[in-house]
């Protein structure tokens, strides 16, 4: 298949080899200024994985990451979504509103929510009632995660929240006509008819958003670096300061590889959701 | 929901999403000597911005260029032709596309160092000719289409590469401006990629640039640093404002089935 090739090439090249190249890195103790040096050094890689402390600070952050902004980016773009069913003035302008965030660059959002959580910072002075003068949000080992995690739902949650919207058209109207005769109010309507019509939608965005998550490393290499005492070390952070700062590319390789295998858990429930899709031909550009 | 409540709940949202992003300009803005662009031009001319805008500009055309004709050649194959292994070649670019793209970050460094293209646009582009989501998104897109106008000008004795781009790059067009969407949005917003396989001023691209400006001297001189995030984002809010419907149907319709 020649219309293949250019693909093939560039996936062959630039993913499968370096792939696997990974795999067998993860074997060696290679020093990148001595090349000579490199030493094969079996499992040792993978053996001091499970005894270093900060890997599994690492992989503790990342869990925390990925297990509070996922459920909060989800409900609450459930929520903008719900608010924004049914006719409405102005509604382009506020879907352009709210999903303006999701075309910015990650560099640029970090950076500036960098400046709002300074001690002299936005934040501060809209909190200033509260007593919160001068707190430094990126620089207090309780707050550090916490705030990354807040800009995260920031940046995310319009995106979803108009992929839900999208979902909510192809509900049949009359579900909603049926259940607003049957009296059943906001609550009920979205319990009864809502979920259980965007069910296949709701795990996929689910899954892409954990996996998505499963990787952050812009907002904590701009914001904090992994400070204040690792406590916002995230697993991919990790493997770029092994690789580019410690020079050990083989440890770094197998960070990597914890970080493939993990998602690649999530990744499994992703392709079963997609993988209907192969053979059925459904428009997904619509 | 009461209208009531549905307005207020847009309205908080709008004002919640909005405000970050007022302050970054305002703060680009506001100088010793009044509101003004001096921010913009100390970094458009010292930072360097300008080399790094053009940087980001070379690199998304590239890019864009190779995705349009290396995934629409590799979706028509997958959508018209049953061949061995085309199932798990197309299992494998699905997984692809849900994979962190990070477990390759450092043999690929070792590879672009070994090839000596460290720090030249080749390691900026070569590995991001062919995106395997637009791959599907152009399989798929296609696959609900019926292929008989390309059968009508086989019959009248196309050749294959003919038929590709004269009878379906135009029945793609919509498909392709999805793809097109992705793609500049994508590589005109990367960072880790292009930080890594960079090393020189010269050769940075506008995230990176932004995002060394924040680790170096001017780390906490925000009126340069907002300025430089502006800059970098304001060729997309621009494409946004006059493609916007286009851009959030594009990014969010096909995931939402």
């Amino acid at each position: 298949m020649a219309l293949l090739l250019p693909w093939a090439i560039v996936y062959a090249a630039f993913f499968i080899y370096p792939f696997v190249y990974s795999f067998f890195l993860s074997f060696l103790d290679y020093n990148p200024l001595n090349t000579a040096k490199t030493e094969w050094v079996g499992l040792a890689n993978v053996t001091r994985l499970f005894s270093d402390a900060q890997f599994f600070q690492a992989l503790r952050n990342t869990l925390i990451f990925v297990l509070g902004t996922v459920p909060a980016t989800t409900v609450f773009a459930l929520g903008m979504a719900v608010a924004l069913r049914g006719p409405l003035r102005g509604k382009d302008f506020v879907k352009a509103a709210i999903f303006l965030p999701s075309i910015l660059s990650m560099v640029v959002i970090a950076l500036l929510f960098k400046l709002l959580y300074a001690p002299g910072g936005a934040l501060n002075a809209a909190l200033a009632p509260l007593g919160f003068a001068g707190h430094g949000w990126l620089t207090d080992t309780r707050t550090a995660l916490l705030a990354i995690m807040a800009m995260d739902v920031w940046a995310a949650v319009g995106y979803y929240a108009l992929i839900f919207h999208a979902a909510f058209a192809g509900i049949p109207e009359e579900l909603y006509e049926a259940a607003a005769l049957e009296g059943a109010g906001t609550w009920a309507t979205f319990r009864h008819i809502t979920l259980p019509m965007i069910r296949p939608v709701l795990a996929f965005v689910l899954v892409i958003n954990t996996i998505r998550s499963f990787q952050v490393f812009i907002e904590v290499f701009v914001m904090t670096q992994g400070g204040p005492l690792g406590t916002t070390n995230t697993l991919v952070l990790y493997l770029y300061e092994m690789a580019f700062r410690r020079l050990d590319y083989g440890y770094a390789s197998v960070v990597a590889y914890a970080v493939f295998v993990l998602s690649g858990v999530l990744s499994i429930v992703a392709i079963r959701r997609l993988r209907p899709a192969y053979g059925a031909g459904a428009g997904a550009a619509g | 929901m009461k209208s009531a409540i549905r307005i207020a709940v847009l309205v908080i949202v709008m004002i919640v999403t909005a405000y970050p992003l007022a302050w970054m300009v305002s703060v680009s803005l506001k100088t010793a000597d009044g509101v003004g662009f001096r921010y913009y031009q100390d970094i458009w001319q010292s930072g360097p911005f300008d080399r790094y805008f053009i940087n980001s500009l070379i690199v998304v055309t590239i890019v864009l260029a190779g995705n349009i004709v290396f995934c629409a050649m590799a979706g028509y194959a997958f959508a018209r032709y049953r061949f061995r292994g085309a199932p798990l070649a197309f299992l494998l670019i699905i997984s692809t596309i849900m994979l962190p793209k990070q477990v390759i970050l450092v043999p690929l460094y070792i590879l672009m160092q070994r090839l000596g293209m460290i720090d030249t646009y080749w390691a900026l582009t070569l590995p991001f000719l062919a995106d395997p989501f637009n791959i599907f998104l152009i399989r798929q897109y296609l696959s609900s289409v019926p292929p008989d106008c390309e059968e009508a000008a086989r019959v009248e004795g196309a050749g294959e590469l003919t038929i590709l781009f004269r009878v379906v790059m135009p029945m793609l067009r919509p498909a392709l401006a999805v793809v097109a969407i992705h793609t500049c949005l994508v590589n005109w917003n990367s960072f880790l990629f292009p930080f890594i396989l960079t090393n020189s001023t010269s050769m940075r691209t506008l995230p990176v640039g932004v995002a060394l400006l924040s680790q170096g001297a001017h780390s906490v001189d925000w009126g340069h640093l907002m300025a430089g995030a502006v800059i970098s984002a304001l060729p997309v809010i621009v494409a946004y404002a006059v493609f916007q419907r286009h851009i959030i149907s594009g990014l969010t319709t096909g995931m939402s089935r």
